[in-house]
């Protein structure tokens, strides 16, 4: 067996809103549209995904926040009708996924082996979040790429943003040597948005884009500071900054996902691709690509 | 008397779907104890506020008319389902909404077949309405809601109680300190995970049993200030509003650990 390898990782936000505007035939709810920019950009997205044919996508999402350790979807066939518990009228969604069991019973092991606290999560019922199906879709509405699902232990807001990142830090590299020593071609997913400041209060229209915009410009700001760097490969910077992001931006980054990404992936200083920025219900959202495969070449 | 009872619940799944547990297995029959003590108010319908039920946007109230299936939790799933068939009273629930929403607290109706319905509200259910015909509304916690916002949200559904002519008896689902171990336990082994955070959470139950509301919002504040708490205690809120502000003296069921946080079970006559 060759020495598998990341070939890519994207920041690939799951704000529900994107599959509810493309109104694929696994959703319920039907829409006029909306959200075109980031829907445009996940199309870019998704012509390199293709391009780079990985065997395994790994999502980390926000939306499957675990007390105790880090878990992992550990049943080879998941299916159901995921409800997002905020946006009930957008994403009604009725999903199907195979998971790579054994890349992800290697990432659980190594995991462990490396001083976390981790687990498989066996239980056939299991409804899986909606943060991890809207990225899915929204990179790969095809379903077709097995899939490595990792929740996110609460521990940057239970303990703290630098203890808990230290943990996703190691959980990233442990995902990298789980990859390795089971050769497969994977790309990561990231499920965050950046800056998370949102209204309170959703249009009558959902998709009534007149009303869509940054929900305060600082955030904004901050947004497009961090993208530049990103997109400069000023990679260390954004990890220094990061913490103060994350306190002034309220960014979703906090949760791990980012930073699992960035550790799996060597914290590359190289230029990340954005395919595109938009607001949702104004937080920030960038579709980002860094592609390794092609740095390395 | 449209409150006539109201009752105190932690919403974690362990005194469910562990009660082999020693400390699991008392706040299990506390529970049991709980849904006597209720059943023998006869209300028309149970009032839920569950912590764990999290809104962002408005004030959320379920509106069809069944709630049935299996939850799983996320983080406790591998000890099993839940499953749940809770009816709901729409009338109540509906009123709730628009009073909600005309006194400035935007609120909306849930009605969607696989809504995921909270742990917490399955755990309360389970052990208040085992034989699922007590007509139940279910309402959620806006993270964005404070203390006084979550009192109000009580005292709707008093005055829709009052309007409606029906007997209600609220129920405040949710946990006290919230200190969880990070690491497996033993379960036979589990205790507050800190003196402080017990000794909080006692001030509480003592205050909740002296029937003095002013007291229980200072003891809530003095312990969310101090350490990580359930949503800062805002279930209690919710209580407090709905017996208009004047609580009888509680009796404390069971006050137990649950994985090192506090979980207490307690009766609060109006």
């Amino acid at each position: 067996m060759s020495q598998g390898e990341i070939l890519a990782g994207f920041l690939a936000p799951h704000p529900p809103h994107l599959v509810y505007a493309e109104n694929p035939a696994q959703n319920e709810p039907r829409a006029e549209g909306g959200w075109e920019q980031l829907r445009w950009a996940y199309e870019r997205a998704r012509k390199s995904l293709d391009r780079l044919k990985p065997d395994v996508l790994l999502v980390h999402s926000p939306h499957w926040m675990t007390n105790v350790g880090h878990h992992f979807l550990g049943v080879r066939h998941l299916s159901g009708k995921s409800v997002d518990p905020i946006f009930p009228n957008l994403f009604r969604y009725n999903f199907e996924l195979e998971v790579d069991l054994e890349l992800a019973e290697a990432c659980c092991s190594t995991a462990r082996d490396m001083g976390l606290v981790t687990q498989m999560m066996r239980n056939p019922n299991f409804r899986v979040d909606y943060g991890t199906i809207t990225t899915l879709h929204m990179m790969r509405p095809q379903w077709d790429i097995p899939i490595v699902g990792l929740s996110a232990n609460n521990s940057p807001y239970y303990l703290n943003t630098k203890e808990g990142l230290e943990e996703m830090d190691i959980l990233g590299k442990a995902t990298r040597k789980a990859i390795e020593e089971t050769g497969r071609r994977a790309v990561l997913l990231a499920s965050n948005t950046l800056c998370h400041y949102h209204f309170h209060e959703e249009p009558d229209v959902p998709e009534d884009m007149s009303r869509e915009h940054p929900q305060n410009y600082p955030g904004y700001k901050w947004d497009m500071r961090m993208i530049d760097l990103l997109r400069r490969g000023k990679t260390r910077e954004v990890f220094e900054i990061l913490p103060q992001f994350i306190d002034e931006a309220f960014a979703e980054v906090k949760s791990g996902a980012f930073t699992w990404m960035f550790s799996a992936m060597g914290y590359p200083e190289i230029p990340g691709e954005l395919h595109g920025y938009g607001t949702v219900i104004g937080t920030g959202n960038a579709v980002m690509e860094w592609d390794l495969t092609a740095a390395a070449a | 008397m449209p409150v006539v009872a109201a009752f105190v619940m932690p919403g974690l799944p362990h005194m469910v779907l562990k009660p082999d547990a020693p400390a699991w297995q008392r706040l299990g029959k506390a529970a049991t104890a709980a849904g006597a003590a209720l059943a023998a108010y006869r209300p028309d319908t149970v009032a839920i506020y569950s912590t764990q039920w999290i809104a962002v946007l408005d004030q959320l109230w379920q509106t069809k008319p069944r709630l049935s299936g299996v939850h799983v939790d996320e983080n406790w799933y591998e000890w099993g389902d839940l499953p749940f068939d809770i009816t709901i009273d729409v009338a109540l629930a509906e009123a709730c909404v628009a009073a909600g929403t005309k006194s400035g607290l935007r609120s909306k109706g849930v009605n969607y077949e696989g809504f995921p319905i909270d742990t917490g509200a399955i755990v309360a259910a389970h052990f208040l309405d085992p034989g699922h015909r007590q007509p139940t509304i279910v309402t959620a916690n806006n993270v964005y809601h404070d203390w006084a916002k979550t009192e109000q949200i009580g005292g709707i559904v008093r005055a829709m109680a009052d309007e409606q002519n029906k007997r209600v008896a609220v129920v405040g689902v949710g946990g006290l300190s919230a200190s969880m171990f990070r690491r497996p336990i033993d379960p036979a082994e589990d205790h507050i995970a800190n003196p402080h955070d017990d000794e909080a959470n006692r001030k509480i139950l003592t205050a909740l049993e002296s029937g003095d509301a002013d007291r229980v919002r200072a003891e809530a504040a003095a312990a969310a200030g101090a350490g990580p708490t359930d949503f800062g205690l805002k279930h209690l809120a919710f209580v407090l509003g709905a017996l208009g502000g004047k609580p009888g003296k509680a009796t404390v069921h069971g006050y137990e650990p649950i994985y090192g946080t506090g979980g207490a079970v307690v009766e609060v006559p109006a």
